[in-house]
């Protein structure tokens, strides 16, 4: 079975957030309720400077804190790698958004705590994220990370791509390029 | 499901709310999202290939429908313009489908208020008013001005059937200096072939920004091939971001780096000299003149360091032709300063010497498609006898300017002097697009009459005598479209995705049925699929087979090779004799801005504006799902230079007064490193003051409250960053 992770190329990141429109539509997301955000960061001093964009989403953590502290098992991880929320069961506790390093969790005007779901429904039926798809830069990758030979994984080994955070051991399923 | 299916949802609709603009009943469940998402889980869903109208750009789209409701857009791989990526605007501006201040039929104006009206009253009521301005005033005394779409052409034949020549675009506000450098130059504007260029400078222009998106796609592909990409920009735009290196330029002064350039490659001889000698004329003239213009001259005045200049320069030259410079939109040279005109020049000559015209990697002549024609089977109206009274192409007042696109920002001035009396206004919105507002409100608001076609009730529709309402670009069928040139031309079309919401009707039907009313039927004896029938016959495709797929390839593919120019001479003009008759330099010379900050005053800046990648002009700020975002991120601010800021007793997120010979205004400042200490700079986009757009209204500020009304004397355009600002810190939020 596949397990599906993501590649997010900081180096392209225009900072545009037609991934935040793309998600919100494909997902039914009301406007204020976004499940990837944009951190900005500037270096340096006029005229040698820089600044970058850095597209932050759920991690999908394979080892992930957020379902350790759920109290009702609403959330919880599939085989497929995939972390998911299931809203019936979400009391609106909270702990979990406590818990996520990421800040990419938000609460949902119904009430109940939602995030980026790896548009899995709609890749099972054979579409790709459409975060992804949007892209003008073509800052993300998705695919199976358990294929070694799949693109996705060919490219986090040839490019040695590390994880956001790594050091929390939280095991992210997306991978970043940095410049 | 098909769209049969979707008239029961309508006819349901029609039923529920009123057609009137006080009647706002949201009850339905097509306005109401959180009803439809739960209905809709399992819903089947048809995809249906058109087009976006979020701005001019008109990618290529897949719109998605559940159960009548739109759903979401995707991109089109096939279109030429946005090769399947789709921007926020995009996404974001959909939703305006559902927007409560949307026109829900067509409005008159009776004292200061609106009255319901029905279509057949309000054409009989203007068409009675026309009648009477032609006989006081005669035909060029009426006008129409729109930003471009696929049914212009409707409109042209209308103002000719008419007999007036006053059909105007936005250009002047936006593009036409760099036109008429490019024209004058090579006889046409070109395009870039970005994907195939090893090294690629763009001086103003901001594709991820004021979005391009197949040239951002474009450019990224080159960078993975190994290009290079400079971009000279008084900002860190959203470009630079992928840019190996960016030059913060003074602003004004993008004339003074190309003039340095040019230098360098004469004397160093970097340039093609196979093709000057056989491709271009006055090459003399320009080495005559160059040497006043070395890089350390350059550097001077554009605060580029002069070995920076000279290295690109030899840079560039070892990769030619494979290298070109950026043809530009409106900004730094589309109608910015004074020297706008000159800097187009100058940069199409840094391209001709680059030996890159109409090659590989560099500069080219898109292919596209040439629509037919309506006649003979529908006469075309004669000619208009009187020119335009703005002035452009005569001699002694705007000689370069577009006779074609004419000077839009020159309405309210015609209008005061009493030459135009009566206008239609089509998805075009002047009282907020056009510089110092309060000027153009007073010259719109005397007309005799003012007709605007609009999907709301913005700023020019708020003052309007009659507002017409066109149907959402989701809800009609437009004229067939030859939008994105390319490698290779195309047609394509954009289609109802789902059945009108309210009483309103496509843009097309509207200049058709005007026209049959102002007593000119005879030239709109069509409708929309007879029109776009005859727009295909030339290349043997049926509509239907052009619906199926949105986009199609027409004609041949475009092949590297110069053939003669659209110029006097046939070659490229360097020294350009048109010019010299006229009275303007013939060879690029430096010119100085139309006004400088004073650097002797801590409060005194130039103002810069440009778009940010979520906004377009004044359309989307009313957009909840846009505007969420300006509000997140914090967007709504005027960038400023670090240490100005500091030197003004400013922290990030202050509010300051900005101030300037025709107006004022308050906002809060960003604080940064990435912005040329002369000057600030406002995202453009916000500023809205039609009180109908409640999201938007009174949020942020628009360059255009600060811009004195301008011409610059080649081609009319508004020198739109000719302006200086006094920018104080305040305390108060709101005076
Ligand atoms: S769509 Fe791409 S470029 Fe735009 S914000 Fe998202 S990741 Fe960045
Ligand atoms: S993967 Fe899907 S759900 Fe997650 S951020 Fe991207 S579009 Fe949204
Ligand atoms: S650039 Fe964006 S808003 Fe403009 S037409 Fe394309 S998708 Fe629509």
């Amino acid at each position: 079975m596949a397990r599906y992770g993501m590649v997010i190329d900081e180096t392209k990141c225009v900072g545009c957030h037609a991934c935040r429109v793309a998600c919100q539509n494909q997902n039914h997301l009301l406007e204020k309720e976004a499940y990837n955000h944009l951190e900005e960061r500037e270096y340096g001093t006029f005229p040698n400077y820089a600044r970058e964009f850095l597209p932050v989403q759920c991690q999908h953590c394979d080892n992930p804190p957020c379902v350790k502290v759920c109290p009702t098992g609403a959330s919880y991880k599939r085989k497929d790698g995939v972390v998911l929320v299931d809203k019936d069961k979400c009391i609106g506790c909270k702990y979990c958004i406590a818990a996520c390093p990421y800040n990419v969790r938000i609460i949902k005007k119904e009430g109940y705590i939602e995030k980026c779901r790896f548009c899995i429904e709609f890749v099972e039926q054979g579409g790709k994220p459409a975060c992804m798809t949007t892209c003008m830069t073509g800052v993300r990758m998705f695919g199976d990370l358990d294929d070694p030979n799949s693109e996705i994984s060919k490219f986090i080994i040839k490019n040695k791509l590390k994880q956001f955070k790594a050091e929390l051991n939280t095991k992210p399923r997306i991978y970043y390029k940095k410049a | 499901m098909s769209l049969d299916d979707l008239k029961l949802t309508r006819r349901r609709f029609l039923k529920v709310t009123g057609a009137t603009l006080g009647a706002l009943s949201l009850s339905h469940e097509l306005l109401d999202f959180k009803h439809w998402v739960r209905a809709n889980a399992e819903a089947p869903v048809t995809r249906i290939p058109t087009f976006c109208n979020g701005c001019g750009n008109r990618c290529g789209i897949f719109a998605y429908v559940k159960n009548g409701r739109l759903w979401k857009i995707e991109g089109n791989p096939e279109a030429n313009g946005n090769l399947g990526v789709i921007c926020p605007k995009g996404h974001g501006y959909l939703h305006d489908l559902y927007n409560p201040s949307r026109l829900r039929g067509p409005l008159k104006r009776t004292g200061d208020r609106f009255e319901p009206i029905s279509w057949e009253q309000a054409y009989k009521e203007i068409a009675q008013k026309i009648n009477l301005i032609l006989m006081d005033s005669g035909p060029q005394s009426i006008f129409w001005v729109n930003y471009p779409q696929s049914n212009n052409p409707y409109a042209l034949r209308l103002m000719h059937s008419l007999g007036s020549p006053h059909y105007f675009t936005h250009g002047s506000t936006c593009y036409t200096a760099r036109n008429a450098g490019w024209v004058t130059t090579v006889g046409d504007l070109p395009s870039n072939d970005l994907s195939n260029s090893q090294y690629i400078v763009i001086i103003g222009r901001n594709p991820a920004g004021g979005i391009d998106l197949a040239e951002v796609k474009k450019i990224v592909e080159a960078k993975e091939k190994g290009a290079k990409l400079v971009v000279v920009d008084p900002r860190h735009s959203e470009t630079a971001i992928l840019a190996d290196e960016w030059l913060p330029i003074k602003p004004g002064t993008d004339l003074a780096f190309l003039l340095g350039m040019i230098n360098i490659m004469i004397k160093e001889e970097l340039y093609d000299r196979q093709f000057v000698k056989e491709k271009a004329v006055g090459f003399e003239q320009l080495d005559d003149e160059i040497v006043n213009y070395p890089p350390e001259w350059a550097e001077r005045v554009c605060e580029i360091p002069a070995k920076t200049i000279v290295r690109i320069t030899r840079e560039m030259a070892r990769v030619k032709p494979r290298a070109l410079l950026h043809r530009g939109y409106h900004a730094a040279f589309g109608s910015q300063y004074l020297n706008s005109f000159q800097t187009a020049r100058a940069l199409a000559i840094v391209n001709s010497l680059l030996g890159n015209i109409n090659r590989e990697g560099g500069i080219y002549f898109p292919k596209s498609a040439q629509l037919g024609e309506l006649q003979p089977k529908h006469p075309a109206p004669e000619l208009p006898k009187i020119g335009k009274s703005d002035g452009t192409g005569v001699p002694g007042r705007y000689p370069l300017g577009s006779y074609g696109d004419g000077i839009a920002h020159a309405i309210p001035e015609l209008a005061l002097r009493g030459e135009l009396k009566a206008g239609f206004v089509y998805h075009n919105n002047p009282l907020r697009t056009n510089p110092n507002p309060k000027r153009v409100i007073a010259g719109y608001k005397k007309l005799d009459l003012l007709v605007v076609v609009d999907t709301v009730l913005s700023e020019t529709a708020s003052i309007a005598h009659y507002v017409l309402p066109e149907s959402f670009y989701l809800e009609r069928d437009e004229a067939v479209d030859t939008k994105h040139s390319g490698k290779r031309a195309q047609v394509s079309i954009q289609q109802k995705v789902v059945n009108p919401m309210f009483d309103t009707r496509p843009g097309t039907q509207i200049i058709i049925e005007l026209g049959k009313h102002l007593g000119v039927e005879k030239y709109f004896n069509f409708d929309i699929d007879e029109g776009n029938r005859l727009r295909l016959k030339p290349f043997g495709i049926t509509l239907e087979e052009l619906k199926q797929k949105g986009v199609l390839f027409v004609g041949e593919k475009w092949k590297e090779g110069f053939n003669k120019l659209e110029t006097p001479s046939g070659k490229v003009e360097i020294h350009s004799s048109t010019l010299e008759k006229l009275g303007f330099p013939p060879i690029p010379r430096w010119e100085d801005p139309l006004v400088s900050p004073d650097s002797k005053n801590p409060s005194s800046f130039r103002l810069l504006h440009g778009k940010q990648a979520i906004h377009t002009h004044s359309m989307t700020a009313n957009q909840p799902y846009l505007m969420a975002i300006s509000r997140r991120y914090d967007l709504i601010r005027l960038w400023m230079n670090k240490e100005r800021g500091r030197r003004l007793g400013l922290k990030d997120g202050d509010w300051v007064q900005v101030k300037s010979i025709v107006g004022e205004g308050r906002i809060r400042v960003k604080l940064t490193e990435g912005l040329h200490p002369s000057c600030v700079w406002l995202p453009s986009g916000y500023g809205i003051f039609s009180k109908h757009l409640k999201t938007a209204f009174d949020v942020g500020l628009s360059y255009n409250d600060f811009l004195p009304t301008l011409f610059d004397p080649t081609v009319g355009h508004a020198m739109s960053s000719e302006i200086i600002v006094q920018v104080r810190k305040t305390s108060e939020l709101r005076s």
